[in-house]
């Protein structure tokens, strides 16, 4: 009897909790929190430094917003929550009213009785001339015409027809709902198992690990746990935690395209890019892709973005040029020299002194003298090399080379100097994620572009017909109902009928 | 012939069509019905060349790139898709009642654009900006914008029939000192520095999300206080829109546009945000004489409007249809967004300002779409909830960028 009794009890508060959580009013409920929590986190700009927040508010504030999580609202334990709670609803949801959208789906067609086409919203009765035979072929004919299947059944001298289409669309909201689900599974599912992480990788070099973000939960739960170790190495004085990648990334090359005006550069990046590859462990290349903002690069799992460039503060780099014969038409030598030192080029029998290399220098278009201008962070706008030539000891001639030139240099003897690179003194930035997820998510959003077209543009529309002989003409009643959009079922509920009346 | 031109000459039949409307419904003439719906679909097709033929402009300026990224040409492809929703809407309904204000708005976007003379160059994107995403994301993102739209100006037309009286002068009183005493207490609290700016649009947002959470749970036994919101509705949309106008007018009086400057960056500044005091209170006395205006008006405007439109069944039934367009369109939006933003950064989602709001404003939306399955939400109250919709959706799109980083002392527009 107690035994009973506490079951009873057990039941009752799992029949509650089923009940709180398949209510409608709850998603309603929890949508509006979702909406106004969120907009805190818009308010209260998210994860910047403390000084910064000390500049906007008061100690006590920041106190109160730090504890409350406002700082990283969108990953606090309370907000994760009620993501949480709105999928467990939405599950619930599904599961409790599943069943009965897929029964109403697989329903056969049944023919309506007289109480039947009582209750159907939508009725008409109408007069077909020429007997049963032609309301039964006219009737089929529009009912073929707009797509509906049908089912016929003959009994006591009266023909039923009982006719569907769109049955598939209430299937329209669990597809929706599925579609939330997935991202919510996908979003876990990278936070457990990706990371974020970002690399400055300069010119010419390689790295084995990159700088994280976030470190993987469930790396966090298992090192927390003791059951296994984390493979992020941790900085002992506290500095940012690297993530190995279990293969080596090296810049090759970086650049930067500007945009030009009339033919001139601007300071302002149309593209930047860098040329990547990948070595593993036991040095071997695996591959090579250059990558530019909106295309990254992919190995086992981990991409890098394209993301920020910057220049390497005091660092000398090579400048590469190209020296080619007015002549021939030969791939020309090239020529590699550091800034302030000198190269002797065979193929010529000079020696080139590159005297020095400013970031931003121009030809003025009337006078043909470089001009050199200021450039944002020692960008390198237009880098342009000032060269002496020099037969054996003796100053043969001064001139610059630069990257994108509106006239020639002027070169007296019979060879050309280019530019090709200045290379080594700027780092490219870049994004690297890990994300297991993403394809999870990616269903979600496929399934969620189509759910709702399927839940709001389809409806599973019935129709019944009832052909009686009166006096030879045929007697038809029609019944029809909606599930959904009941405007638009009633125009072409009224045109059918008016098309088996004619 | 330029898109320039055909951007104006879509102004013009946009400008007859709004006559023809509103004659309509004045004179309730079929034949300048017929005339109004013809003019407007002569000036979408004009809009539509005008469009491509930019693109292919700004191919044959050698920066190739599509016409749908600052402010001016989002305002164009606005109205575009507006109309566009607009025409859908009435051939779906086979009603022009809301021509006439649906048309005004098409209207007066594109004069403010054109014949201000709004900066119309096509300057080159940034890298990240580069993407096929743009395309795809921007044309849905706007289709869904028009799409609430739409809803919104039914919405309205659904809770101004819906009124029975508009309740006691007490409640204006109480509004428009509100307003007063906002616009002061705001102006001190900017004045006493960043802090109390931020407290004080802080203490603003909560006072307006608990009133919409009022108006949603208890509209429709309060039909004085929604008749108040919407009063507030329409002053905001005829308020904002006049706003920028006058901003792109005083914007190229004193050309003070820099290059490479947005429009976005210069909102209000001939208004409300004006350095000289007195325009400020001029704006502002303005906008409280607008209210005045729409809150005594309101209800003879409810007469006659009567008379013409469709039953508030079928004006709810406009306003979900136009949801249930919207809604996918949105999300598809943020989709993109979200595909777009994984392709360059490698993150689908950031929670910045704006992503999160695009989602606050699918999350209203969605409240309107399940709002009907929880008992005793009917009409007034869903009317509301579109209504609130389309205001995030005004917030989405200008408020983050206006609002939200003007509360903070660091961190720029860009």
């Amino acid at each position: 009897m107690e035994k009973q009794n506490q079951q009873g009890m057990v039941e009752v508060v799992a029949d509650k909790t089923w009940k709180f959580f398949s209510a409608v009013k709850l998603a309603v409920v929890l949508l509006i929190i979702l909406a106004v929590v969120s907009v805190i986190g818009t308010v209260i700009q998210q994860n910047q430094a403390p000084e910064d927040y000390l500049k906007e508010y008061s100690l006590a504030t920041i106190q109160l917003f730090e504890a409350l999580g406002f700082f990283d609202l969108y990953h606090t334990w309370w907000f994760v929550l009620l993501l949480l709670l709105l999928t467990a609803n939405l599950t619930i949801c599904t599961l409790e009213r599943f069943p009965f959208a897929w029964k109403a789906m697989r329903a056969p067609l049944k023919s309506l009785e007289d109480d039947g086409f009582k209750a159907v919203p939508f009725k008409k009765e109408i007069m077909v001339k020429g007997g049963m035979e032609a309301a039964e072929t006219a009737a089929l004919k529009v009912l073929h015409g707009k797509r509906y299947s049908h089912q016929l059944t003959k009994e006591q001298g009266a023909t039923h027809l009982a006719s569907q289409k769109g049955a598939y669309s209430r299937m329209g909201v669990y597809v929706t709902h599925l579609s939330i689900i997935l991202i919510f599974v996908g979003a876990l599912t990278g936070a457990f198992f990706g990371f974020k992480g970002f690399l400055n990788l300069p010119e010419g070099e390689a790295s084995s690990v990159v700088y994280l973000r976030n470190e993987p939960l469930w790396d966090q739960i298992m090192a927390g746990f003791g059951i296994s170790k984390s493979p992020v190495i941790h900085d002992p004085r506290g500095g940012v935690p690297a993530m190995p990648l279990g293969f080596f990334v090296r810049t090759d090359d970086f650049e930067v395209d500007y945009y030009a005006n009339a033919g001139r550069p601007t300071g302002m990046p149309s593209e930047y890019w860098s040329i990547l590859s990948v070595y593993d462990l036991q040095q071997h290349k695996v591959l090579e892709k250059r990558i530019r903002v909106n295309d990254p690069l992919s190995h086992h799992g981990i991409t890098f973005y394209q993301s920020s460039y910057g220049t390497i503060p005091n660092a000398v780099g090579k400048i590469v040029l190209n020296v080619t014969q007015k002549n021939s038409p030969g791939p020309g030598e090239t020529v590699v020299v550091e800034p302030g030192s000198s190269v002797y080029v065979k193929s010529i029998d000079r020696t080139i002194k590159a005297a020095g290399i400013a970031p931003f220098g121009m030809r003025d278009p009337a006078t043909g003298q470089v001009q050199y201008y200021q450039a944002r962070n020692e960008e390198l706008v237009n880098p342009t090399v000032e060269l002496e030539v020099y037969r054996g000891k003796s100053l043969a001639y001064r001139t610059q080379v630069m990257k994108v030139d509106s006239s020639e240099p002027s070169m007296p003897e019979n060879y050309r100097i280019s530019y090709i690179d200045y290379w080594g003194a700027r780092y490219t930035g870049l994004q690297v994620t890990k994300d297991p997820g993403v394809w999870i998510v990616y269903t979600g959003f496929i399934l969620l572009c189509i759910g709702p077209l399927i839940a709001f543009f389809g409806s599973h529309r019935k129709l019944w017909l009832r052909i009686q002989d009166r006096k030879g003409q045929a007697a038809v009643l029609v019944g029809g109902s909606s599930n959904r959009n009941r405007l638009a079922f009633e125009r072409e509920f009224n045109s059918i009928v008016e098309a088996i009346a004619k | 012939m330029e898109s320039a031109q055909l951007f104006n000459f879509a102004t013009v039949a946009y400008l007859v069509a709004m006559v023809c409307y509103i004659s309509y419904l004045a004179f309730r003439s079929e034949g300048l019905g017929k005339v109004a719906t013809y003019v407007t679909c002569a000036g979408l097709v004009l809009q539509t060349i005008a469009l491509a033929m930019r693109w292919i402009e700004s191919y044959q300026m050698g920066i190739g790139r599509v016409p749908l990224s600052n402010l001016y040409e989002s305002l164009v492809f606005f109205t575009w898709s507006t109309v566009l929703i607009y025409l859908f809407v009435e051939w779906r309904y086979k009603t022009r009642a809301f021509g006439a204000f649906v048309m005004p708005v098409a209207f007066l976007a594109l004069a403010f654009i054109n014949f201000a003379g709004i900066s119309t160059d096509i300057s080159p994107l940034v890298p990240a900006l580069k993407s096929n995403w743009l395309f795809y994301h921007v044309l849905i993102s706007f289709l869904g914008y028009a799409a609430f739209a739409v809803a919104f100006a039914v919405s309205m037309i659904f809770l101004l029939i819906d009124m029975e009286d508009r309740g006691p002068v007490r409640d204006l009183g109480i509004g428009l000192g509100a307003l007063a005493a906002l616009a002061i207490i705001g102006y001190a609290m900017a004045a006493a520095g960043e802090r109390m700016k931020l407290v004080f649009w802080m203490g603003l947002g909560v006072l307006i999300l608990a009133w919409f959470l009022y108006l949603v749970m208890r509209g429709a036994k309060n039909k004085p206080q929604v008749y108040l919101f919407w009063s507030c509705c329409v002053t905001l949309a005829i308020g904002l829109m006049v706003a920028m106008g006058f901003d792109i007018i005083y914007l190229n009086l004193t050309h003070s546009l820099k290059p490479g400057d947005s429009m976005k960056q210069h909102l209000f500044e001939a208004s409300f945000l004006s350095k000289s005091l007195v325009n400020v209170f001029i704006a502002w006395g303005l906008i409280a004489g607008l209210f005045w205006f729409i809150w005594s008006k309101g209800m003879s405007l409810k007469k006659h409007l009567v008379q013409y439109v469709p039953s508030q069944d079928v004006l709810d039934d406009a306003t979900y249809r136009m949801i249930a367009i919207g809604w996918p369109l949105l999300t598809g939006g943020i989709i993109t967004g979200a595909v777009w933003a994984n392709s360059a950064w490698g993150t689908y989602w950031g929670w910045d300002p704006k992503e999160t709001w695009s989602l606050i404003t699918w999350f209203v939306y969605a409240i309107y779409l399940h709002s009907r399955y929880v008992r005793g939400w009917k009409g007034t109250q869903m009317a509301v909830i579109s209504a609130v919709g389309f205001l995030a959706v005004i917030f989405t799109y200008l408020g983050v960028n206006l609002v939200l980083s003007g509360l903070h002392s660091y961190g720029g527009m860009n």
